[in-house]
């Protein structure tokens, strides 16, 4: 209150001072002065004259500037301030390729990420903290820590262009990798940099492996200011899936849905799933009512003891030794998923002077998962440092990551089912736990061979996944004669993942007769010697820069495994390979590639209004045939500063206006290492990676009839090679204009991309006459890809401190197949008559549906199909295929041939958006800072999974609550179809009726955040302090024909759902 | 420093201008390429993996038990399983309502898979005989030998192509890539059989008549048995619409001709006990002319070349059992082994009363014994343990499919070749793709369709083998030492037991014998499709046993589609239509 009156009665005074631009020391015009009264400009010689009063905080701003904030003191006056040029302006340098350059000089397409974005991300990766901020990087997760159960998440730039790998070429200080680990594995705060180099202008100075696009990533390395400066972060968050848990029936009302589908086959449903449910009903077929569901009261009718008869589920245990459990009514989800903490921190330590400087970083990340028994935790270091000598004319540095993951993924049970999947589909009459307290599940007649998912993932809980990393570089460089700079990079990208797969023996549905151990291990080496001689040269109002380097590549990969079976104990600490007394089996292999480039790089600049760059590449890879191991790839950018030109002196409300154009080629290696080459293996024993425990694929064979021991064996081929195989190649066109308005006040920039992709490596399924191991890589499709990426921005500041900044951005991209040869064809949907040709790789090929068979007559009526008018409702209810086409005799297509069959099908949609969007608001208030932001996709067609389960029932597993509401006689509305146990039509064929409009937005992410005042900040000895709660994931607007809860579980029921999130957090610098 | 300055500019000149060719050599590892297979060893190491490739399989897409094809699609058997939607693809395979292949619904399980497999075994064969073309028999004198039998096995493979599908592309190892791609499967049905059994005539040219010390190996008389089987089902003409409209003579005579080298090798017997053929510890048995042959703990990394491809059908309720109850026994099966009061098939009444567990007991109704060794019944010893009485328990889904179990197939959990793999069971009892008894039975038919056959020694044939089936109770024992089926069965006796053993009868019965010898093993639908009557047969079954399960009332097998499976539409599209599709799909 004290203070309140003291302020209010503060004295009104005059400050007067001159602002400079801290590194040209020059003054600056038109920095506006803000107090509470009013609010100056400053003259052209950078002076200023305000009313404010003691107490209050004058602010300074000027576009392109950090803003500053002075207190207001009695003694307050004359100052002197100096500007600092804030990181987002036009004027920061960013890396685009062997070399930095300026923003306002880029001429390709590039995107500059701003870090905000990224900073308080408690997500396992700046990756994911990326996901709608950046237009035209589309990034598809699911909801376990990774964002790919263990693996990578989808990230596609720019959409797609090869029919293979789409994972962008990551650039992490000067080292390229395509290792996603190494970019996720970063501390945000060590992080200086991100571009996203999204055309063939802009990236292809890395040739070869930039069609997917390429990630430059740049880490703080040091302090100039002699200062030591601390910087700590941490946050903890916690996890649900509960807002996006599906409705699944219960134990009484999947009886009843059982009940109503064996009615509608006209098949007893006491003879049906007796062993689970029987009914109390009237026995009429055409006038069926339910009076009861009678669900056995136990569970599991085996042990090891042959039961007596006669055994019945319904009586229950009929001995003594006999381990009927009572059933259950368990909601699967609750039990397979929990709560998740997620607690990240990280320091780190940064100083230096203009000579030396360093950062040193330790990151820590434990996220105790989402499911039962998963978790995934992460330490890491940074170590940068720089020094120079001789002047400044020679200059060493290092940069180096390390990181150990260690991981429990979400597991399949013992017959192969996703762990998320049977939480949907077990049926919940199932018990979680045994009355012994051991887990329970699916025993005896009526279940399936599926378990309980909580005791697989109990049972998986040893099988670590475990994985170092070490990613860095040591480099020189030396200025030979001023300006003409050598460089020399030596980097390496080392990888030693290590996978632990105990195959333990439970105690509920089928189990193993035997456990196993085994542990595989893959070691991934790549060393990189990049050599660049850059020369820059300033002449009138010319600029010119030249590059000219050499890059060699050489990575080895290798692998071992040993697998061990019958352990006494199912113990960690007894899970060691030698102490199991069962087989022992042991594999290895090992495999590389080589790349060696030559590039150069030339820009030209005239004036800040006139840029040009022109970029050339030549790789040279072992991964293609002796006869074409070189690829060349040139890139020419043309840019127009048009706010310089003279004309455009006197519009002030234009700041920037800048058009780019470019044209460029970039290539694509990623396929496998010896993709060239015919191999025949020595496959002893090998089982196929399908049905790796049950299908045998080797060579050995009993020839003698000795049954056992070691058996003959002989050579089998595994890949038929390549001699020709090429380079895959995009041309690419980019038209882009940026602008700024009323001094930057609204930004944004505007591309359109045309890209070609020629040649692209792809192995097609061949025709299974050709036999074994007679898939090759060939040069074959091409495809086009147009799209635009468009993204705006107004930033706003008011008095006060009231500043806002809204950011929209959408893009969009559509790709289409232009040329497929025949041989590749049948890798993509289509068929004889329907080529993917003039389509989106993307594309859904199936069967149209047109709303439900009201009655049997209309079904009669309908074009015919074997079985549609199977059951007591005699093809009532009954989804209805719409006859599209027929075949003639020469197999053409003709027009409707009054009945469904293969040649039915059509286009349905593509399973990725046309139009991804995101919007970002932030809002600063004083000490509060708000951000805001969501992001969706639309036209997109997905598979929904959940539909799926809400419209069909198997006697096996479980089913969503809309099949109550199924078609009947008496329930003619319903757009279900009439439930079916037989489903003689066929339903589960690909359809518009589950292949629906995915589209939707999600609000992702709202923070707000509070910085502590200076005082307050100091008295703890601090620099700043800022708190922040936030949540992620808050809730979803989307199509109405998708049932999923979230509309990113789309596809599969084996995905982890998307949490949602909520955290708080501390940044605090010293 | 100056001078330091050109030095690093002059090397980093060099360095740019520098050839990279040796730098960007990579060869395998751990690899060979097809110019390293030139040796004996090579050579005959190729012909191993082509042994490896007819018995690569397990139950998604079999091309060694022929259950899910053939089994299921006969009146012997039901699909079985969790529901009649578990492998639904099996469902529409047994009532016939598979629409095409494209609609199979498991992508490549089933048919279109086994059509994969197949042709994999094929191109296995076909780079062993290219390899083995390229030596001399002084380089490798087991060469001749290994070219048949890489012709054995090619034989094979095609054979069992063609009785599912009928129209198949056929090729030999003398064609490239770009040839085989050219292939169609439109050579006409005669010539087709011609090409499978020249194979196999190659086979019998080139291979020794016997293999000591390698059972698993084709030799002369197993080529010989085989050719009898190709010449066998040629023989029965069909036109287009599969019907049968004719016997082939010639072909018949080559069958009696072919049967009966083996017969008079003295290589081959009927074991003493039926069980043999069926038990671990028999592999290899003086019945077994040619036999896939598995192997447990032998390296491999499942642990066992186990025969896979029944492994579906354990019990989902039986002890140390857990899944999946496939492959069930059909009631009609079950009555078909009650006999007469004279021991003999109850030809025509075998079916009017569905037989209960009431009705097979040691006091119930007389039963062929075989149905012991067959079908798992309530109460009665199972495989052969009187300590482990077969329980309807152990059925997965009884309303649907109970009453029934497999049980040739199965090995007790307790057997030395008996492996668990997660929900699944192997074992590595060998699966006979010949036996002696089929040899016996195959020379009997041709006896019988020969215009100049010998009627009496189809007899004789027929009546070894019941003979032998009536010598085969031993094993089937309850603890108590009673059997527990009434077992009547004796031979044919014309003019005492039958009043006349003419072509008609003889026909009847040895189609009756085949079933009872087979049954559950898989030829039964292949059988009924040669003789021309799978239509009649199956429609008639399904009007009866639809009365008694009920899930089968849309099941309807329609003549002149259903004989075959579709061309696997992949296949077609992959050959850009150059295959035709069979009719009717």
């Amino acid at each position: 209150m004290a203070f309140l009156v003291t302020a209010s009665f503060a004295q009104q005074k005059k400050v007067t001072g001159v602002v400079t631009d801290k590194k040209t020391h020059s003054p600056l015009a038109g920095v506006t002065v803000q107090s509470k009264k009013q609010m100056v400009t400053t003259d052209t010689s950078g002076r200023f004259s305000i009313t404010t009063a003691v107490g209050e905080t004058l602010v300074f701003s000027y576009v392109g500037m950090k803003a500053l904030n002075v207190p207001v003191t009695a003694s307050t006056d004359n100052l002197t301030l100096d500007l600092e040029v804030s990181e987002s302006d036009l004027t920061q340098v960013v890396v685009t390729g062997y070399k930095s350059e300026r923003k306002v000089d880029l001429t390709g397409a590039v995107s500059v990420v701003n870090l905000s974005t990224v900073k308080n991300s408690t997500t396992s990766s700046p990756m994911l903290a990326l996901q709608g901020h950046v237009p035209g990087l589309y990034i598809q997760t699911d909801g376990s820590p990774t964002g790919g159960n263990g693996g990578a998440p989808t990230i596609l730039i720019r959409g797609v262009n090869t029919l293979g790998n789409t994972n962008p070429l990551y650039i992490i200080d000067g080292v390229p990798t395509t290792r996603y680990e190494n970019f996720a594995n970063l501390n945000t705060s060590s992080i200086s940099s991100i571009q996203v180099l999204k055309d063939a202008s802009a990236s292809s100075i890395y040739g070869s492996r930039a069609s997917n696009g390429v990630i430059i990533v740049t880490t703080k390395n040091g302090a100039t200011d002699n200062k030591t400066h601390i910087q700590f972060n941490t946050s903890i968050t916690r996890q649900t899936e509960k807002p996006w848990q599906e409705d699944l029936l219960s134990s009484y009302d999947r009886g009843v849905a059982l009940w109503r589908a064996a009615v509608n086959d006209g098949t007893d449903p006491n003879n049906t799933v007796n062993q689970i449910y029987r009914y109390d009903w009237n026995g009429d077929y055409s006038k069926p009512a339910l009076n009861k569901v009678l669900i056995a009261p136990f569970v599991g009718a085996t042990n090891n003891n042959a039961p007596q008869p006669p055994y019945d589920p319904f009586v229950g245990p009929y001995s003594g030794t006999d381990s009927l459990e009572p059933a259950a009514n368990t909601n699967w989800q609750d039990a397979l998923y929990k709560p998740a903490t997620v607690i990240s921190g990280d320091l780190a330590i940064s100083g230096g002077s203009s000579k030396s400087g360093f950062l040193m970083d330790f990151g820590y990340y434990d996220n105790s998962g989402l499911i039962e028994f998963t978790r995934y935790r992460r330490y890491n270091a940074k170590i940068n440092s720089h020094t120079s000598a001789f002047n400044d004319k020679l200059k060493f540095g290092e940069n180096l990551e390390i990181s150990r993951t260690s991981q429990v993924n979400s597991t399949t049970d013992v017959g192969g089912a996703p762990t998320p999947e049977l939480s949907l589909t077990l049926p919940p009459t199932i018990p979680l736990y045994k009355t012994d307290g051991t887990y329970g599940g699916p025993r005896g007649a009526g279940y399936s061979d599926r378990n309980n998912p909580v005791d697989m993932q109990y049972l998986n809980r040893f099988n670590t996944r475990g994985q170092l990393l070490v990613i860095g570089n040591a480099y020189i460089d030396f200025e030979i004669i001023k300006s003409l700079v050598f460089h020399t990079s030596v980097g390496f990208d080392y990888s030693d993942a290590l996978a632990k797969n105990a195959a333990l023996i439970g105690d509920e549905g089928p189990v193993r007769s035997f456990n196993s151990f085994g542990q595989q291990q893959a070691k991934d080496f790549t060393i990189t010697w990049t050599n660049t001689l850059s020369y820059n040269l300033q002449f009138g109002k010319s600029r010119l820069n030249l590059l000219a380097g050499t890059e060699a590549i050489k990575n080895d990969f290798s692998t071992f495994g040993a697998n061990t079976t019958v352990f006494a104990l199912q113990d960690q600490s007894y899970l060691q390979l030698s102490a199991g007394v069962g087989a022992q089996t042991n594999n290895g292999s090992a495999s590389g590639f080589r790349l060696f480039s030559q590039f150069g790089k030339a820009f030209y600049g005239y004036a800040d209004k006139y840029l040009a760059s022109f970029t050339i590449r030549r790789d040279g890879s072992s991964r293609f045939g002796t006869n074409n191991p070189y690829g060349v790839f040139p890139a020419f950018t043309l840019g127009w500063r048009i706010n310089n030109e003279d004309f455009f002196k006197g519009i002030n409300f234009v700041s920037n206006l800048k058009l780019r154009a470019g044209i460029g080629t970039v290539g694509n290696q990623e396929i496998g290492n010896l993709s060239s080459f015919t191999i025949l293996q020595p496959n002893y024993g090998t089982s196929s990676p399908q049905f790796p425990l049950w299908l045998n694929t080797g060579s050995a064979y009993d020839i003698y009839g000795v049954n056992t021991g070691s058996l003959p064996s002989g050579f089998v081929q595994i890949q038929k090679g390549n001699p020709d195989l090429k380079w895959e190649s995009t041309k690419e066109t980019n038209i882009g204009l940026d602008f700024g308005f009323l001094n930057e006040t609204i930004t944004g920039s505007f591309d359109y991309f045309s890209r070609k992709t020629s040649d692209i490596l792809i192995q097609p399924p061949v025709a299974a006459a050709l036999g074994e191991g007679q898939q090759q890589y060939v040069n074959g499709a091409n495809v086009d890809n147009k799209g635009w990426e468009f993204v705006l921005s107004y930033n706003h500041k008011s008095a006060r401190g009231f500043t806002y900044a809204i950011t929209g951005s959408a893009s969009h991209w559509a790709d289409k197949v232009t040329s497929l040869p025949d041989n590749v064809r049948p890798a993509y949907p289509g068929d004889a008559n329907h080529s993917i040709v003039g389509h989106s790789r993307f594309s859904i090929f199936g069967y149209e549906t047109n709303g439900i068979f009201q009655s049997s007559q209309e079904a009669m009526d309908a074009p015919t199909q074997p079985g549609v008018l199977d059951g007591t409702l005699a093809g009532a209810g009954r989804l209805r295929y719409v006859d599209i086409a027929g075949v003639d005799s020469l197999g053409h297509l003709t027009g409707p041939d009054g009945k469904i069959d293969a040649n039915d099908q059509t286009w349905l949609g593509t399973t990725l958006p046309k139009i991804e969007f995101g919007i970002n608001i932030d809002v600063s208030y004083r000490n509060f800072d708000l951000s805001i932001f969501g992001s969706g996709v639309t036209g997109k067609t997905g598979f929904d999974p959940i539909k799926q389960l809400n419209s069909f029932v198997q006697a096996r597993s479980n089913f969503g609550p809309g099949t109550l509401n199924a078609w009947t006689p008496e329930n003619t509305g319903s757009s279900t179809p009439a439930l079916s146990l037989l489903n003689h039509n066929g339903e589960d064929r690909i359809s518009n009726y589950y292949y629906v409009n995915a589209s939707y937005f999600k609000l992702r992410n709202v923070s707000l955040g509070y910085n502590f005042s200076k005082n307050i900040a100091s008295k703890l000895k601090m620099e700043s302090l800022r708190i922040y709660v936030s949540g992620q994931n808050l809730f979803a607007i989307k199509s109405k024909d998708f049932t999923a809860k979230d509309p990113e579980r789309v596809n599969s029921l084996a995905l982890w759902p998307v949490p949602t999130s909520y955290t708080i957090g501390l940044n605090a610098n010293f | 420093m100056k001078y330091n300055s050109i030095k690093i500019l002059l090397a980093a000149v060099i360095f740019f201008s520098m050839g990279c060719k040796k730098f960007l050599d990579y060869k395998p590892q751990g690899a060979l390429s097809a110019s390293d297979l030139t040796t004996p060893a090579a050579a005959d190491g190729l012909a191993t993996a082509a042994y490896a490739g007819i018995a690569n399989d397990w139950w998604d897409a079999p091309i060694t038990s022929m259950w899910e094809y053939s089994s299921i699609r006969s009146d012997d058997a039901y699909k079985g399983g969790g529901d009649i939607g578990d492998q639904q693809q099996m469902d529409k395979y047994e009532q016939f309502y598979l629409v095409n292949s494209s609609n199979n619904g498991a992508g490549d399980f089933g048919f279109p898979g086994t059509w994969i497999r197949a042709y994999g075994a094929i191109s296995r064969i076909n780079n062993a005989l290219r390899a083995l073309h390229n030596l001399t028999d002084d380089e490798f004198p087991e060469r001749t030998s290994r070219i048949g039998e890489m012709h054995f096995l090619r034989g094979h493979m095609y054979f069992l192509l063609k009785v599912m599908f009928r129209n198949i592309p056929w090729f030999d190892e003398t064609l490239t890539n770009d040839e085989i791609l050219q292939v169609s499967n439109t050579m006409s049905n005669d010539e087709l059989w011609d090409k499978i059994a020249g194979d196999f005539q190659a086979a019998i040219d080139s291979l020794p008549e016997t293999q000591p010390g390698q059972p698993g190996r084709a030799n002369q008389l197993s080529a010989k048995a085989y050719l009898a089987k190709v010449r066998l089902y040629q023989a029965y003409t069909q036109d287009d619409n599969y019907t049968v409209v004719g016997i082939d003579q010639a072909k018949i005579q080559e069958v009696i001709s072919l049967t009966n080298d083996v017969i008079n090798s003295g290589q081959y017997a009927l074991n003493s006990d039926f069980a043999y053929n069926f038990l671990d510890g028999h592999d290899n048995s003086p019945e077994s002319v040619f036999a896939i042959q598995y192997s447990i703990n032998d390296g491999t990394t499942i642990g066992g070349r186990l025969s896979m491809s029944t492994s579906l059908n354990y019990f989902a309720g039986a002890p140390q059992y857990g899944c999946c109850a496939f492959h069930v026994p059909s009631q009609n099966l079950v009555n078909a082994f009650q006999t007469d009061k004279n021991g003999l098939p109850n030809f025509d009444h075998f079916n009017d009363v569905a037989l209960k567990d009431a009705d097979l007991t040691a006091n119930g109704v007389t039963m062929d014994p075989r149905i012991d060794h067959t079908i798992g019944i309530q109460g009665h010893p199972f495989k052969y343990d009187p300590l482990i009485p077969y329980d309807h328990s152990w059925e997965r889904l009884a309303g649907v499919y109970g009453g029934f179990g497999t049980m040739k197939e199965l090995q007790l959990a307790s057997c030395p070749c008996f492996k668990k793999l997660g929900p699944f069971y192997g074992t590595s009892v060998n699966m006979d793709v010949i036996r002696y008894d089929d040899v016996l039975l195959m020379n009997a038919e041709a006896q019988i369709q020969s215009t100049s056959g010998n009627l009496q020694t189809a007899l004789n044939e027929i009546n070894q083998i019941r003979t032998r089936a009536a010598a085969s109770t031993e094993l089937l024992k309850k603890t108590d030492g009673t059997f527990p089926s009434n077992y009547k069965i004796d031979i044919y006796k014309p003019g005492v037991n039958i009043p006349v053993w003419d072509k008609a009868t003889a026909f009847k019965a040895l189609q009756w014998e085949r079933r009872m010898e087979f049954a559950m093993e898989s030829p039964r639908f292949f059988d009924l499709v040669r003789w021309g009557i799978a239509e009649p047969t199956l429609n008639a079954f399904f009007a009866v046993e639809k009365t008694r399960h009920p899930f089968l009332s849309s099941a309807h097998f329609t003549h002149g589609t259903h004989e075959y499976f579709p061309i696997p539409q992949e296949q077609i599209t992959f050959t850009n239509g150059l295959y035709k599709q069979n009719p009717g799909y």
